[in-house]
């Protein structure tokens, strides 16, 4: 430091009083001019940010619940899912009805939508079969197979001399094309 | 003509106490600025921040549309099917009854069901056989019940009987 400065050691008060003045001026002025709209605008975007991240924390929520409530339904319903997804075909149906009956034949009748999102097939099924058991039993498969496929009236039973010959009608429940 | 012993110095423009001031001044300028700077840039960050999870929540809310879709989706399959496996199981009940109710001596040679009716056609050793055996339950179950007798070469009865239910139930027993 230069020796021959002298301004510490006789400090001019008038010289300090400026530079205090200058000092306390521009501070306000930072304060005044910039600081304070400022941290007003932050306070206001921090409280807009909160109620937005609430706002979507709820939602999320909502969403997590919903979620959990699609995967719980698709996990019992498995089955019932894909038997609606699975295309029903006349062979695969001809391979399960010979279980039990001998002689089987389908005819399509009717095509028509049912209930906004399916489709409903209408088919005639002749069959022989040997005991009425038979058509226990593939009654009781019926809600096991592949597609969703409801027996329906009319059925009629006739006995030949040796088996039995059956008309019935089914009817096959499948997703339309726009829901699948 | 020297009249000094010492040479002379320049004088500094400013002197140290000025000095100190106008770096005093400074750094709380500087302080003030990047405090500044600091809240703009949280500011932005919050602008940013309020775009990204109004964006996020749309986004979620669009999910929970398509959840609730495929919920109702699978509620309905789940009715539908629940609804044709009872008629299935309903239509088994019923055929396994009807045939169960059919005594050994009476043979049947044709059955017609529809939803609300039933025809049986079928041999029987005597009217009353048919009457007691037969005839009885069916018009427990139906609203109802008529019978034809035809008299055969071997002295047995064909008969037809037709079965009513009136309503909308169907053969449900």
């Amino acid at each position: 430091m230069n020796s021959f400065d002298r301004s510490l050691d006789k400090i001019d008060i008038m010289k300090l009083l400026i530079f205090l003045m200058v000092f306390i001026i521009i501070t306000f002025m930072f304060v005044f001019l910039l600081i304070i709209p400022n941290v007003k605008e932050h306070r206001v975007l921090q409280a807009e940010y909160k109620r937005v991240l609430v706002h979507k924390t709820r939602v999320e929520n909502l969403f997590l619940e919903r979620e959990a409530e699609l995967s719980k339904l698709k996990a019992e319903n498995v089955h019932i899912i894909g038997a609606f997804k699975h295309p029903f075909t006349q062979e695969e149906f001809l391979r399960y009805a010979g279980k039990f009956f001998n002689q089987v034949s389908l005819m399509e009748v009717t095509k028509s939508d049912y209930k906004k999102e399916f489709v409903e097939y209408e088919l005639n099924v002749t069959s022989t079969l040997k005991t009425p058991s038979n058509f226990y039993n593939f009654l009781e498969g019926l809600n096991r197979y592949s597609s969703i496929v409801q027996a329906d009236f009319p059925i009629n039973l006739e006995s030949n001399k040796e088996s039995i010959s059956s008309t019935f009608k089914i009817k096959v429940y499948d997703l339309n094309a726009t829901t699948r | 003509m020297r009249l000094s012993f010492i040479a002379p110095r320049p004088k500094p423009f400013l002197s140290l106490f000025s000095k100190m001031w106008v770096v005093f001044i400074g750094l709380m300028s500087l302080f003030m600025i990047i405090f500044n700077f600091y809240i703009v840039i949280e500011m932005s960050s919050f602008k940013h921040g309020v775009v990204d999870l109004t964006k996020e929540r749309e986004m979620l809310e669009v999910k929970i549309d398509e959840d609730d879709e495929a919920i109702g989706l699978i509620l309905r399959q789940k009715a539908i099917s629940e609804e044709i496996f009872s008629n299935n199981t309903l239509l088994k009940e019923s055929m396994k009854n009807l045939f169960d109710l059919v005594p050994d001596q009476i043979t049947l040679k044709k059955v017609q069901m529809e939803r609300n009716s039933l025809i049986l056609y079928g041999i029987s050793p005597t009217q009353d056989t048919f009457n007691f055996l037969l005839a009885a339950p069916l018009k427990s179950i139906f609203h109802t019940s008529n019978t034809t007798f035809y008299l055969t070469k071997e002295g047995w009865y064909n008969f037809v009987s037709i079965n009513k239910i009136i309503g909308e139930d169907g053969i449900r027993e």
